[in-house]
């Protein structure tokens, strides 16, 4: 299947005044075209930097972008000319931030703020942009939409202005919709509306990049399920047979942790201790520390995300695969 | 059956809200209203619904720090409500509280040590000298290591930092903990690790929970009863298996729906329409019925109250007037 975007490698580090901080490093990932593909992992895994990478939304300083690369429709989006970067963004990928609140301008009404981004990329009168995204309001499901073009975001409650994040960054029919934990802000009576507007409104060639730790959203949005791990992607498969057969004992463990909603009481199994600095990682495996199955050689040496069938794992329980790329 | 430890009885807790020069209050912010709900000694009860149903705001006047506007609020079958501070304070010990966030819920200037012995010594349960001993105890209880007491609340994680939270509001030896939203914060790993340390106090020292959360698989683990909340008003209540396997109330069977389940194969959700309305005008009638998919015109003027199914278990009750029609 043919991808849509291609990142190899991509390194990224913090200068902080305790010293440099690696926050990801050897993401590699593609993105096929028309799937909805999940990154999951705990605070501080390093999602929301590989995600930000994309459209080099990172920070700098602190942050920079130290390797790899990322390819999108054959061109590397980390030596692209800001100019040039300027026309994907919002265009050919949108994205949509956990915080409606934070990502949308407090001092200009909704109307202005959809016309902007329409007159940014194409050619159009104010009048052809006001109309194109009054409908796009009306698309994603806000009540009398033709007022609500005057109202400020405060005016509108958080998962109204998660539909307007919606409309904003769907309504130029990206190739690629970043998500960035769009529900974890919202109630889940709200979540499932924005969920199930998400799924009507993404068309068959739209790939999306699903960002979250509520792995309920994962099984019911995605084909595929990209594991992260103290700034490492530790397995990649479909969502289903991962699911039911994690390999990597993180992912094993992650997904016994959580408390089931059908059936219930009873100790729950946790992950014994915590996630390492990343002040401190271990020269060996990251997790090695707090893997039941860890073994002379986790601890001596730096585990690989090799191939394991239709699977990537990086463990070395899993070791004879090819490298992945 | 014994007397409950904690009783509320149509307790309402209104904010006013003032306008002009005169500050007049116009009206009421019903934060709670009317709220019935009991909790026995060495009992768990879960207190779920959606930002702004009020349960933190219930937690808050349980503990006495907002004011009750009406409603009686009895812990051990003695009147709380409206009681001064000094009254109180004998109460304080045996009612304790967990919040969110571990972030500001724990003085930043203050040493481990201080914060989980400052109730022991204020209540008068441990001389000074006792502190080190009383202190290091109180770790080994929340599975803290010994050289956390001389450090501050930035220098933990936020895992441990509810761990420290837990060891200041077991340390009074309380009977009743209010644990609201305290495992919201964390990531799954962590969580897990301290909904077990929150079970094993429990079995330890007979502790009786108030467990609030918006998460009701974490209600499902620890809870033995769950009350539903929805704009200010309980609107189901029961055993936690009856509550979740078999929700009466449109609103549970909604809110149940809605939440993404690993391995669910049906995709039906149900969808409630709009958002949850303001609680300064709570809608007409059941609350509920702008939303739901079963109103009848009867739903817009009637009050429900919470009752029992004909057929059901006497301790399910639902306040819904179509209850055993849908």
């Amino acid at each position: 299947m043919k991808n849509v975007v291609h990142i190899k490698n991509l390194e990224v580090v913090f200068d902080t005044d305790e010293g440099c901080i690696e926050a990801v490093r050897d993401i590699t990932l593609s993105i096929r075209e028309g799937e909805t593909l999940g990154l999951v992992g705990e605070s501080g895994c390093g999602k929301s930097v590989t995600s930000m990478s994309i459209l080099r939304l990172i920070p700098c300083p602190p942050g920079r972008i130290t390797g790899g690369e990322i390819l999108f429709d054959g061109q590397d989006l980390l030596t692209l000319p800001i100019p040039q970067l300027r026309r994907i963004r919002g265009q050919a990928i949108g994205m949509i931030f956990q915080e409606p609140m934070t990502a949308l301008s407090p001092l200009h009404r909704i109307g202005s703020q959809l016309v902007e981004a329409w007159q940014f990329h194409y050619p159009l009168k104010r009048r052809e942009a006001w109309e194109q995204s009054l409908a796009w309001l009306e698309k994603v499901g806000i009540p009398d939409p033709a007022q609500q073009m005057y109202a400020y975001p405060y005016q509108l409650s958080g998962g109204m202005r998660q539909r307007v994040m919606i409309a904003a960054a769907m309504m130029m029919a990206p190739r690629l919709l970043i998500a960035d934990e769009p529900t974890t802000a919202l109630d889940v009576t709200i979540q499932a509306q924005i969920l199930d507007l998400m799924r009507a409104m993404k068309k068959a060639d739209t790939s999306v990049l699903l960002i979250t730790h509520d792995m309920g959203v994962i099984w019911e949005m995605c084909e595929r399920v990209a594991v992260m791990y103290a700034g490492e992607i530790v397995e990649v498969g479909d969502v289903e047979p991962l699911f039911n057969t994690p390999l990597h004992p993180y992912t094993e463990a992650l997904l016994q942790s959580i408390p089931s909603l059908a059936e219930g009481r009873g100790r729950l199994p946790t992950i014994k201790g915590q996630v390492p600095s990343p002040l401190e990682y271990p020269a060996g495996c990251r997790f090695s520390s707090r893997c039941p199955h860890a073994f002379d050689r986790c601890l001596a040496e730096h585990p690989t995300l090799k191939k394991q069938g239709a699977r990537q794992v990086r463990c070395f329980l899993h070791d004879e695969g090819e490298v992945a790329s | 059956m014994t007397a409950p430890l904690l009783e509320l009885r149509d307790v309402r807790t209104w904010f006013p809200i003032r306008r002009g020069i005169l500050s007049r209050t116009i009206g009421h912010v019903r934060a709670v209203d009317g709220v019935n709900l009991s909790i026995h000694p060495g009992e768990t009860v879960g207190l779920v619904g959606e930002s702004g149903c009020g349960k933190t705001t219930l937690a808050r006047t349980i503990m006495g720090l907002d004011k009750v506007h009406s409603g009686h609020l009895l812990f051990r079958e003695t009147e709380c409500a409206g009681i001064s501070t000094a009254a109180m304070k004998p109460l304080r010990r045996k009612l304790q509280i967990i919040f969110q966030d571990p972030f500001s819920s724990l003085n930043p200037r203050m040493t481990v040590l201080d914060i989980i012995t400052e109730g022991l010594l204020q209540h008068k349960m441990i001389t000074p000298g006792e502190r080190q001993q009383a202190a290091e105890q109180l770790l080994r209880d929340v599975g803290l290591t010994q050289d956390a007491l001389h450090r501050y609340p930035h220098e933990f994680s936020g895992g441990q930092r509810q761990r420290i939270s837990i060891a200041r509001a077991v340390s009074l030896r309380p009977e009743l903990i209010l644990c609201d939203e305290a495992v919201s914060a964390l990531d799954v790993s962590i969580q897990a690790q301290i909904i077990n340390l929150l079970m094993d106090l429990r079995d330890a020292y007979h502790l009786a929970y108030l467990f609030i959360s918006h998460d009701l698989s974490v209600v499902r683990h620890i809870a033995d009863r769950v009350s539903v909340m929805y704009l200010g008003q309980i609107v189901e209540e029961g055993p936690v298996a009856a509550i979740l396997d078999n929700p009466k109330h449109p609103y549970t069977r909604a809110l149940i729906s809605a939440i993404p389940k690993v391995g669910s194969t049906e995709r039906k959700r149900i969808i409630l329409p709009g958002d949850v309305p303001s609680p300064s005008a709570p809608p007409e009638g059941c609350r509920f019925h702008p939303r739901c998919p079963y109103a009848q015109e009867r739903c817009r003027s009637s009050i429900p109250r919470l009752d029992t199914l004909s057929d059901g278990l006497t301790s399910h009750r639902i306040a819904c007037i179509r209850k055993d029609e849908i």
